[in-house]
């Protein structure tokens, strides 16, 4: 599976993306900045910031800005740089700003891609965004073809057939009231990520186990 | 009763006995060790100190310790009237020893990754970095857990010693080249951790949250 930057990736569970956080991501050797604000959605940019380059990852938030860790610039959410504590008088140019990416979140997921545009396949669509649970996100030691491979033949428990959603996402139904969606990442060559989250009457108190469950599915495809 | 601490700023093992004595309010003489390029902790007056000519040593009372779980354990049972950081009940007390014991052990791997990266240690880093993977991976797995079950430290519902002794080779591993991108529990309960009353950060380790 090569990575279409057209095509939307999951690359995060919204509820692992704490209030007031900023953090790491590679998605297909590219690295990125998945922060949130004090309230509001996931953003996504780039990990890099216009002044130095230093990864925004490691930057801060404050209300709804995030700032560098290294000499403060303070961006708003979308992108533009808001304020340099350097030059506290200065208002800073328009062209300084960080590189944002398309950021959806459905289903418990955060998605985006890395084409801004507006061609490629729409968002996977399984009904209503209501009802949802956080399963948790994997990182596999395997490239995403094999980790694909391995989770269209997976048993996690009594269930049906697996099958495609998109070209990056699976769906498996375990019984009639317990349907499991797995976003697959590639970081890059040689790590994948999958986000699963749940939906159905059992799916919060299940969670525990298909998470040991896809634990086990994690170290398989490593050993094999 | 005063309290010596031999020390070095960027040890990471150090800075889990700074974090402690920090969150117990102790005032405590450092003892500053040219540890590097120095290496005054393999001195023949240090080996009388500590026969492994390993830092942290804590003294106090007469006590003498080496190993920095072995101090949190002393600075917990004998300052900690709360009795949290060290819990005595048998519910905790075995996990958060289980944890301290993965913490001076398999997670020592991320101290060595980045003992050679930052000072140079010939040691076979791809070896150090894997090992250190898979024990980040084991605390991400116990803390995803936690998280499902509403939780968020790495015993009970209160931070422990165990927290405290797993925290800086944890939150240090890109000084070893070990991205944090791969364990989203780690991240979330790193930043419960650095929210604590009291925390200080060390270099490497950033100090706005
Ligand atoms: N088991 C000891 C290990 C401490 C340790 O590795 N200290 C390092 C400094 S961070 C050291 O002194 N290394 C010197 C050596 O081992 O030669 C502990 O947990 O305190
Ligand atoms: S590198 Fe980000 S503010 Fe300077």
């Amino acid at each position: 599976m090569s990575v279409a930057r057209e095509l939307w990736t999951g690359v995060a569970l919204d509820d692992q993306i704490q209030a007031a956080s900023s953090n790491p991501v590679i998605l297909d050797g590219q690295a990125l900045a998945v922060w949130r604000g004090e309230e509001g959605p996931v953003r996504v940019w780039e990990d890099r910031c216009p002044h130095r380059g230093m990864r925004l990852s490691f930057g801060f938030v404050r209300g709804e800005t995030l700032r560098c860790i290294y000499h403060g610039w303070t961006y708003a959410t979308d992108g533009q740089c808001l304020a340099i504590p350097a030059h506290p008088t200065l208002a800073p140019p328009k062209t300084i700003c960080a590189s944002t990416y398309p950021s959806e979140t459905r289903y418990g997921i955060v998605w985006t891609k890395l084409d801004g545009g507006s061609n490629g396949a729409a968002l996977p669509d399984l009904g209503p965004d209501e009802g949802w649970e956080p399963v948790r996100s994997l990182f596999v030691h395997a490239a995403a073809s094999p980790v694909l491979e391995a989770l269209l033949n997976c048993d996690l428990g009594q269930q049906g057939p697996v099958h495609m959603v998109a070209e990056n996402a699976a769906e498996v139904e375990i019984g009639p009231e317990l349907r499991v969606l797995v976003a697959v990442h590639a970081m890059d060559d040689e790590r994948t990520a999958l986000h699963a989250v749940a939906r159905g009457p059992r799916a919060a108190s299940e969670r525990a186990g298909l998470a040991r469950r896809l634990e086990r599915l994690r170290d398989d495809i490593e050993r094999a | 009763m005063a309290i010596r601490l031999y020390d070095y700023s960027l040890s990471g093992s150090c800075y889990k006995v700074r974090l402690m004595l920090g969150f117990l309010g102790l005032e405590y003489e450092r003892v500053q060790m040219n540890f590097y390029p120095g290496r005054q902790h393999r001195s023949p007056e240090f080996r009388e100190i500590n026969p492994l000519g390993q830092i942290p040593v804590l003294e106090e009372d007469g006590l003498r310790l080496r190993d920095a779980q072995a101090i949190l354990c002393h600075l917990a049972n004998s300052h900690d009237a709360s009795g949290e950081w060290l819990p005595r009940d048998a519910e905790r007390f075995g996990p958060v020893m289980m944890w301290l014991m993965f913490a001076g052990g398999e997670l020592m791997a991320a101290s060595a990754a980045r003992l050679h990266d930052a000072l140079g240690y010939e040691l076979d880093i791809e070896e150090a970095r894997r090992k250190a993977r898979a024990a980040f991976r084991v605390l991400d797995d116990h803390l995803t857990a936690r998280e499902i079950a509403g939780a968020r430290w790495i015993v009970g519902d209160t931070p422990t010693i165990a927290d405290v002794a797993c925290f800086p080779y944890v939150a240090l591993a890109g000084d070893g080249g070990l991205g944090h991108e791969e364990y989203p529990a780690l991240r979330n309960w790193m930043r419960d951790f650095r929210r604590l009353p009291r925390f200080r950060a060390m270099s490497g380790i950033p100090e706005f949250i």
